[in-house]
């Protein structure tokens, strides 16, 4: 373990306990995929809704010999995904990356890294929301019937009324999947445009909860599907313009506003992905700046 | 039975590393099901118990997780001294009432007998841990499912004919079901209530 690891703490500061418990409900997770197995939720030392629930999953699963990435929006360099890698240097002494082929563990807040995943990966999401269905029916006993149920009609009429009042399904993140056939999950707010990653994914998937105290998971190589309509096929996200950066066309772009008269600039929300880009040669074009009006 | 202080003996020499090392297997194996996973984390096991059976109970069970032991087991002083001594998990009559049921295989329990959950929560299902003579990857079996990329073959020794064809039929059940760990010396593999069996031999 590193020299700047805390005294006073249990490896990654969950007690083993707390830890097993988890670990249990990873395994039934596992076994029903895309089911939500309710768990005891810890108190962690930061606020429910800045990754508890993704914390819990990778303080019970993360040992000596992982590398670990958290990314926040695809991004390693932001507030919540630098002080969640401090967390666990500091904590459990692991070895961090911002690397994507590098990692072992990744938790990740509303993004699925660009670079495919590889087996023996663990990709772990935050999940502020585990139930899809949450919105369009609040109790839970509900919900847990439908699910039992699988009892799904709900779901395909909100989307059917996207349908009829802009005549595209409008929902653009949180997009509801059906894992291996039979489950309805939420596949956290990542942009659809990430959806098709999760089908037949070889790393595993793991979800976290915090809030909400619910741990699901989705096995490599799972079936995992968009709902969409005959007529109105699942379609994901795409743009225009390409990466400011490393002029990327085929990555998850994020609309950046670069002085007061509204120009933008588009770059890669994967900064890693961006990067390796950059540095193998690749270069994009600079944003067209507008005229000041006088 | 109460705990008998000299058939005790050593847990994992740093029980932090181990169970997350063990954890991880079973994670593997419950993950990518029918995959054998090696675990040496401890030389010895309580008499009766296989290397791996051990090694996986240290890991997860502990005062939360009932657990059920088939009658030879549970007649073994060994056996029920060190599970009451390290992970302090409470012994239960029936595989019912179990969070967790161990049974060799000639002793197994009729799935039926087994806690199955409910539809609501099939996750407050027994997962059974079975202790076999032979685990290998010839293709007796031929498993598919979640976790499988294809097919991959397993070959579980010593299991009863009406067992297996119970395993096979209780696919159907699904979000219903019983997830197995299969144990046999250092080695375990596991096969969750998704995974398809087909019996090539």
């Amino acid at each position: 373990m590193s020299a700047a690891t805390a005294i006073g703490y249990n490896f990654a500061y969950l007690d083993e306990q707390s830890k097993r418990m988890i670990r249990r409900a990873i395994l039934k997770g596992v076994a029903i995929p895309g089911y939500q197995v309710p768990f005891g939720g810890r108190e962690m030392p930061l606020p429910h809704g800045w990754g508890t629930g993704g914390m819990q999953v990778t303080a019970s699963v993360i040992g000596e010999a992982d590398k670990l990435k958290v990314i926040d929006q695809g991004a390693d360099d932001t507030t919540n995904a630098v002080s969640i890698r401090r967390f666990f240097a500091h904590t459990a002494g692991v070895e961090t990356t911002e690397l994507t082929a590098e990692a072992t563990l990744i938790q990740t807040r509303h993004r699925i890294p660009e670079r495919p995943l590889q087996a023996d990966q663990i990709l772990i999401y935050q999940v502020p929301i585990p139930e899809p269905l949450r919105f369009i029916e609040p109790r839970e006993s509900e919900t847990r019937k439908m699910h039992a149920l699988s009892e799904y009609g709900a779901m395909q009429v909100k989307l059917y009324e996207d349908v009829a009042r802009f005549g595209h399904i409008a929902t653009s993140y949180d997009y509801p999947v059906m894992v291996n056939n039979r489950y309805m999950m939420d596949p956290s707010p990542i942009p659809k445009f990430d959806n098709p990653k999760m089908s037949m994914m070889p790393a595993l998937q793991l979800f976290g909860a915090g809030f909400e105290k619910r741990i699901y998971a989705v096995p490599p190589f799972t079936q995992v599907e968009s709902l969409d309509f005959d007529d109105h096929p699942f379609e994901v996200q795409s743009w225009e313009d390409a990466c400011s950066i490393c002029g990327s066309d085929h990555s998850f772009l994020d609309e950046v506003i670069i002085d007061d008269n509204g120009s933008k600039m588009f770059v890669c929300s994967d900064t890693d992905y961006c990067r390796e880009r950059v540095t193998e040669g690749f270069v994009g074009e600079a944003p067209a700046q507008l005229e000041t009006e006088q | 039975m109460a705990v008998s202080s000299h058939e005790l003996i050593a847990g994992f020499a740093d029980p932090v590393q181990a169970s997350q090392q063990v954890f991880r297997s079973a994670l593997k194996a419950m993950s990518e099901p029918g995959t054998l996973m090696q675990i040496d984390y401890l030389q010895q096991a309580p008499k009766g118990l296989d290397l791996s059976t051990w090694q996986l109970a240290l890991s997860v069970f502990d005062p939360d997780t009932r657990v059920w032991l088939s009658p030879s087991l549970a007649a073994s002083d060994a056996v029920v001294s060190n599970l009451r001594f390290h992970c302090q998990c409470p012994l239960v009559e029936t595989p019912a009432e179990a969070d967790f049921a161990i049974a060799l295989h000639r002793e197994l329990p009729l799935l039926i007998e087994l806690n199955w959950g409910t539809a609501e929560y099939p996750d407050r299902s027994t997962t059974l841990v079975v202790q076999v003579p032979a685990l290998s990857d010839e293709a007796y079996w031929t498993l598919s499912g979640p976790g499988i990329e294809h097919t991959r073959a397993l070959r579980i020794a010593g299991l009863t004919e009406p067992f297996r064809s119970d395993l096979i039929r209780s696919r159907q059940r699904f979000p219903l079901g019983i997830d197995t760990f299969w144990c046999c010396d250092n080695r375990l593999t596991a096969l969750p209530r998704t995974t398809f069996i087909e019996e090539t031999c």
